[in-house]
């Protein structure tokens, strides 16, 4: 119990002191590269028109590097000598079961999604999350068929507490490579801590147990995927760039739409 | 009952009708989520040609890439700002192996993407710019892949991908520029030439696997 209280004031530092340090941090990131742009882009808007703002500005700082490639090559190894052939052992089962078993462990995230659609005041998201818990959970057999979408085409809209934060102007601070999760960045890996208490699965079930769930939606959605993972250390320069601008443009986009 | 058969009978022939005479409407106007849409198909349609020479099928889908995408003004956008910091030797030479491994890659992703349906979403042309929505469906998820066009004479071409919000120009530029800081431009362009090589090893050989799976 003091555990969890402890962890709790932790929290509310760690997102106090982001909360506060992140839009000044990065508004002036964005200062100091505007200025340094203006004399030496001078005429060329181009590129700027036709490709959004210049691949500088864009760059999410990474001041961790070092670490971050450590546990990119971590995460690497974790991914070819685990994860994968577990998931290849998992096609034994048919694919529309494991599609059904992502659909369920997505059903769960629901709530998550509904609460931070309510905090971003996105109130038809939250209805649509909320009829997709109920209709799902129920005639959806416990989340195993979307029907809401095949039905209503009510689509998840995924809406994690990351996104709340930058909804509020809270900027992702740096890039950061959690160990097994993967990229991420300050402000969406803190995160996945208020995340993981709109989660049922921690209500209902011990440590052990949520944990071990983790595990099964993790090599499921694996078993699912046709080597994302492998096409991008096959064919990019520097996997490790390539994930993280991925990674950074992808939440921008979330946290903007 | 009869009346309901004859109604029957008019909304099948109203319909024939109209499926007739779309195509007929899109090819006259030919606007961008048309052309996109006739290319993608007629890719998907090229890889699920069963008896091919694989290399015949190659050529072909290359082709196909090679006509709707303005693979200078991606390879100038991947560059970005660098652009005008580089050569003109440079440059050419970085154009030539960018659309090479543009094109490598592209072929890559293709083979992963064979038994996914593709559906077309919105259009949205402001002034000389297009967007296309589409989307691939695989295994239950639904992965948003929006092209980018510009106007080229009466056609469109292609030269921005955004697949679930990140676009493959800025995602290069991205890393291009890191290595150009890095190491400099000589190396960036041994870089992409050695990666080249072993992309092409690879879909050599597996544009011939899949070929033969797809026999037996």
């Amino acid at each position: 119990m003091i555990r969890t209280v402890k962890i709790h004031n932790l929290l509310l530092i760690f997102i106090i002191l982001i909360a506060l340090a992140g839009p000044c941090w990065c508004a002036s990131l964005n200062n100091v590269n505007n200025d340094s742009l203006m004399t030496e882009q001078g005429d060329d808007d181009f590129f700027e028109d036709l490709y959004g703002d210049d691949g500088d500005v864009d760059a999410i700082a990474d001041p961790l590097e070092t670490f971050n490639r450590g546990m990119f090559w971590f995460n690497d190894k974790c991914y070819f000598y685990v994860l994968k052939p577990l998931a290849c052992g998992f096609r034994v089962v048919p694919e529309h079961v494991r599609t059904g078993l992502g659909n369920m462990f997505d059903n769960l995230k629901s709530p998550l999604y509904a609460v931070n659609a309510f905090l971003q005041f996105k109130f038809k998201r939250m209805a649509s999350e909320t009829t997709r818990l109920v209709v799902n959970s129920t005639i959806g057999l416990a989340g195993f068929f979307d029907l809401a979408d095949s039905l209503w085409g009510l689509e998840k809209k995924e809406e994690d507490f990351g996104q709340t934060l930058g909804y509020y102007g809270v900027g992702e601070g740096f890039y950061l490579v959690i160990p097994v999760l993967g990229a991420s960045s300050l402000r969406d890996g803190l995160s996945i801590i208020p995340d993981g208490y709109a989660d049922p699965i921690y209500w209902l079930a011990n440590f052990e147990a949520t944990l071990a769930c983790k595990g099964v939606s993790m090599v499921n959605r694996t078993s699912l995927d046709r080597d994302t993972y492998e096409s991008i250390v096959e064919e990019q320069l520097d996997p490790y760039l390539f994930v993280r601008d991925a990674y950074t443009q992808h939440r921008r986009g979330k946290v903007a739409d | 009952m009869k009346n309901l058969f004859v109604v029957i009978m008019l909304l099948m022939f109203s319909s024939s009708v109209v499926g007739a005479a779309a195509p007929a409407i899109s090819v006259e106007s030919a606007g961008p989520k048309v052309q996109i849409r006739a290319t993608v198909d007629a890719i998907l349609d090229e890889l699920h040609a069963e008896d091919e020479d694989h290399l015949l099928k190659r050529q072909k889908i290359s082709d196909l890439i090679r006509d709707n995408f303005d693979f200078k003004i991606m390879a100038q956008g991947a560059l970005g700002r660098q652009w005008r910091s580089v050569t003109v030797n440079e440059r050419a030479r970085f154009v030539e192996l960018f659309i090479d491994q543009l094109e490598e890659t592209y072929l890559g992703r293709l083979r992963a993407y064979t038994d996914q349906t593709v559906s077309y979403g919105s259009e949205n042309i402001r002034k000389n710019r297009a967007v296309v929505e589409t989307f691939i469906e695989d295994a239950g998820v639904k992965i948003p892949i929006t092209y980018k066009l510009l106007p080229r004479g009466s056609d469109w071409l292609v030269y921005d991908v955004v697949i679930e919000e990140v676009s493959m120009i800025r995602n290069y530029r991205s890393t291009y520029g890191d290595i150009l800081r890095r190491k400099g431009m000589a190396q960036l362009l041994e870089d992409m030439a050695q990666k080249i090589d072993d992309l092409k090893k690879r879909n050599g050989a597996e544009f011939g696997e899949n070929h033969d799976a797809k026999q037996a």
